[in-house]
């Protein structure tokens, strides 16, 4: 081992099986066998994928479970966050900003509507906002 | 009560042809309806950061079109646009799509969003319909090739710092 973290991650990031590899295993954990499927692929050299891919510390194979399923390890890919699972990341970071601007629009509709028209009384509606 | 919700958002794909994204959201459903059907609601949280919206249309009927367009700070421009089939205020919508990218168009979806109410709450469901597994396995790595540049540029400056 003479190369620096940083470019372990970057040969392990060079090959596009291994890129589809993590964005499958972005959706959650999975066997190798379940992996290997989509592609025209042994399982030995899916394992070796996989292997790189370890040692870039950008997976983990729990050593219990007979299967060993992969997962991401998400502490190293913090610094590569820009490409991996842009699927999940467009729709969590849109659903955060949203989370934000409904927070937003509930303070508004209190100012706005002082007394709420065609509403039951409830007590929830008496709750102030909380703290986020 | 407590107060807090998991918002964690959740991705499965139950079958071949589908992928299914759960997320809880602190506001009433007609509050999360609108937000995510009113161009002048929809422009301040859809995409990223880094990825501004340069156009929000949309006609909300059945029928009805609307167009988004991200663009990338390299100028790349994303475009999901499609057409609603059911409009119904404020528990379900369903559309079909397809995203426009400068090399190809992906073949159409369709995509259901239901709002449950939850206790003035709301959880959205969102099913997306592929009509084969590749369209569906295409669409959850969508991104990653034309991620991979600006990453790359990143991890550059990084090393270049380290020396």
């Amino acid at each position: 081992m003479t190369s620096d973290p940083l470019s372990t991650t970057f040969a392990a990031l060079a090959d596009p099986t291994r890129r589809a590899i993590l964005a499958r295993l972005a959706l959650g954990e999975t066997s190798v066998m379940e992996l290997a499927h989509p592609f025209d692929m042994s399982l030995p050299a899916i394992s070796k994928h996989l292997k790189v891919l370890e040692h870039a510390g950008l997976i983990s194979r729990s050593r219990e479970a007979q299967w060993r399923p992969c997962r991401i390890a998400p502490v190293s890919l913090k610094e590569v966050d820009g490409w991996l699972g842009n699927f999940r990341r467009f729709w969590d970071e849109s659903f955060n900003r949203l989370d934000d601007y409904l927070a937003d629009l509930k303070a508004n509709q209190r100012v706005k509507t002082k007394p709420r028209p065609r509403q039951k009384p409830n007590k929830e509606k008496q709750r102030g906002r909380k703290n986020r | 009560m407590d107060a807090r919700i998991d918002k964690t958002l959740k991705i499965t794909t139950p079958s071949d042809l589908e992928i299914v994204m759960t997320r809880m959201f602190d506001a009433p459903r007609h509050l999360v309806f609108d937000a995510m059907t009113q161009p002048e609601h929809v422009r301040h949280w859809l995409g990223c950061a880094e990825m501004p919206m340069t156009v929000c249309e949309i006609d909300l009927r059945v029928g009805g079109a609307y167009r988004f367009t991200l663009r990338s700070p390299e100028g790349r421009e994303t475009t999901l646009q499609g057409t609603y089939r059911e409009v119904v205020r404020p528990e379900r919508v369903v559309f079909v799509e397809r995203i426009l990218l400068p090399e190809f168009t992906t073949p159409e979806y369709q995509v259901t969003s239901a709002f449950a109410d939850i206790g003035g709450r709301t959880r959205l469901t969102t099913t997306i319909l592929h009509s084969s597994k590749e369209n569906r396995d295409g669409h959850l790595n969508s991104g990653i090739e034309r991620g991979v540049t600006p990453a790359y540029d990143r991890l550059a400056e990084i090393v270049a710092a380290m020396a």
